[in-house]
């Protein structure tokens, strides 16, 4: 078998005496998407960072390819590896001169306004009308776009992407995560993605990782709900959720907490079961099913009102409930499933 | 008044006419400017390029260092240069007192803070994301340097251009380094000196018209260029 591209070992990054990432073991195999997911500063963009050999970490170990990141030459490193920021920085020149600027640093001459169309294309922006544009005439989207084709025209064994559809329209957000799946299609690259937009990580990503205070932890679905709580008799707390219906979870440290529910913890019923232990049982309208990577699980979220839940199933008993978009279910969870911020 | 409006008419027949004498000061000053901001830009770039993006002890009293520099008073740089390359001083031995390298190194000592004060500031002010993406695309650190000034271009032209209006409207330096030797070191702003001290009026207000006209370009130049690129 050969090395994982990335092996990361006891690895810390601190800013004065602060501790932004503390990863204890990683490794990141070859052609594999790696997800990334947590609430910000929690240490994703410093990992990025880290990944892309444009951060030192303060101490622990960073293998590449199977050497020692501090053994190898900088520069070396850096040119297998690209990072696209979030919100990108264009270079102040023309769209085109921006695609093909890393392709000259690296002495690549020949083939160079067909690496460059190419990659426009990857983005779908048409090379006629947007290579001879000046990055000031583009739009946030298109902005974005030509940022991803500049590094895919490099054709990095290692693509980092942080948040990269975030605030872009509808249509740009499309393009570009197709674009950065043909990174992995073309020539095999391995991708490290952060992003809020689940659905697409967990379509497409083999492993998840949820960060939390600089520490990646095991991925699990949550759903979130955020205070304040109204106590009610019993030592219990309750929430309206949406579409007049409410949920009761057991006393929080303090009511105004945000309570964590995983959606494994959810079980899902077709009809409303009557005489269960649980407490609450909320009826959704179902919106997508999902395929969840890496451990196969199905990914049902339903609709209650404006609030979107998430439960996980397997998929045997995703298909013996057989449920579509657009069904009705029940949602079933203890007042004891809740973990507090 | 009547000997203003004169003044200028004759200017224009002297500028014209191509008078040696002023035509002379014309010469020496823009040798001198040239050999100035060469010094200058080659010594000032890099230097601020280092103080607006790394981080070493020191560096805030560097920083105000730089800034008092940007005020130096033009007879103190005069001063201590020509105590430095005077017969005495420790360079006397390279002749240079009242040639126009002398007068350079002088306009250098006074050129040299505004370049490197306004290339720190344009950098520190710069994008953040610019040095990481420029990293993240390849850049070699041999070409770093290079990639960084194109995208700061404006901001360093912008830099030389009022450095250059430093060096070429001063005249303590080019007095006291130069001697305002005719035919040799007399500049433009030590001409204009000397004829106003004599009541010529008309070839002092010739080389203000030229040092106004270089001034004019310059910025007009400036402004051109990157209303174009703006667009």
């Amino acid at each position: 078998m050969s090395a994982p591209v990335y092996r990361l070992e006891n690895l810390q990054v601190r800013y004065k005496d602060r501790l932004v990432l503390d990863v204890e073991h990683l490794e990141i195999g070859e052609g594999s998407i790696l997800g990334l997911e947590g609430p910000n500063g929690s240490g994703k963009s410093t990992l990025l960072r880290v990944l892309a050999f444009l951060e030192t970490p303060s101490s622990g170990s960073l293998h590449f390819m199977g050497s020692p990141a501090e053994s190898c030459d900088l520069l070396a490193l850096r040119r297998q590896v690209t990072l696209l920021l979030q919100d990108p920085y264009l270079l102040r020149t023309s769209v085109f001169e921006n695609i093909a600027y890393g392709l000259k640093v690296r002495g690549i001459r020949e083939g160079l306004k067909d690496r460059v169309f190419h990659s426009l294309e990857l983005v779908g922006l048409s090379p006629a009308s947007f290579a001879g544009r000046p990055w000031k005439s583009l739009s946030g989207g298109e902005a974005r776009r030509v940022a991803l084709a500049s590094r895919l025209a490099l054709r990095t064994p290692v693509l980092l992407l942080d948040e990269p559809t975030a605030g872009v329209d509808a249509g740009s957000a499309v393009l570009l995560k197709s674009a950065a799946l043909k990174a992995r299609e073309e020539w095999g690259a391995t991708l490290v993605v952060v992003s809020h937009d689940m659905a697409w990580m967990s379509q497409v990503a083999d492993r998840l990782l949820a960060f939390q205070e600089g520490r990646p932890g095991r991925y699990v679905v949550q759903n979130r709900f955020e205070g304040p709580w109204f106590e009610q008799e019993g030592g219990l707390v309750s929430m309206k959720i949406g579409d007049g219906q409410s949920i009761v979870a057991t006393k929080p440290p303090s009511p105004g907490r945000t309570g964590f529910l995983d959606a494994e913890d959810i079980t899902v019923a077709v009809l409303k079961p009557q005489g269960l232990s649980t407490r609450n049982a909320v009826r959704v309208r179902i919106l997508q099913l999902s395929l969840e990577n890496g451990s196969g699980a199905v990914l049902l979220k339903g609709a209650c009102g404006d609030r979107i839940l998430t439960a996980r199933l397997t998929r045997s008993s995703a298909a013996e409930l057989g449920l579509v978009p657009g069904s009705e279910a029940w949602f079933l969870f203890k007042a004891s499933a809740f973990q507090w911020e | 008044m009547e000997f203003i409006a004169q003044g200028f008419s004759q200017a224009l027949t002297l500028l014209l006419s191509g008078d040696r004498e002023t035509w002379s000061a014309i010469e020496v000053s823009m040798r001198l400017t040239f050999l100035s901001m060469l010094a200058s830009l080659l010594l000032g770039l890099p230097l601020g390029i280092l103080l607006g993006t790394r981080t070493f002890p020191g560096k805030a009293w560097v920083r105000v260092a730089v800034d008092t520099c940007l005020a130096l008073p033009t007879v103190v740089v005069g001063l201590l240069v020509y105590a430095l390359i005077s017969r005495q001083g420790p360079l006397g031995s390279l002749n240079l007192l009242f040639t126009v390298r002398g007068m350079a190194i002088g306009q250098t000592f006074l050129a040299l803070p505004i370049v490197v004060a306004l290339t720190a500031s344009a950098l520190e002010s710069a994008d953040p994301r610019m040095l990481l993406t420029l990293q993240t695309l390849g850049t070699p650190p041999g070409k770093m340097v290079f990639a960084i000034l194109r995208e700061v271009r404006y901001a360093v032209l912008a830099a030389a251009v009022t450095a250059y209006g430093r060096v070429v409207a001063e005249v303590g330096v080019s007095m006291m380094l130069g001697g305002n030797i005719k035919w040799h070191t007399r500049t433009i702003t030590t001409a204009i000196t000397l004829e106003t001290g004599k009541g010529e009026f008309s070839t002092g207000i010739a080389l203000g018209i030229v040092l106004l006209f270089i001034s004019f370009a310059l910025n007009g130049a400036l402004s051109l260029f990157r209303r174009r690129s703006a667009s």
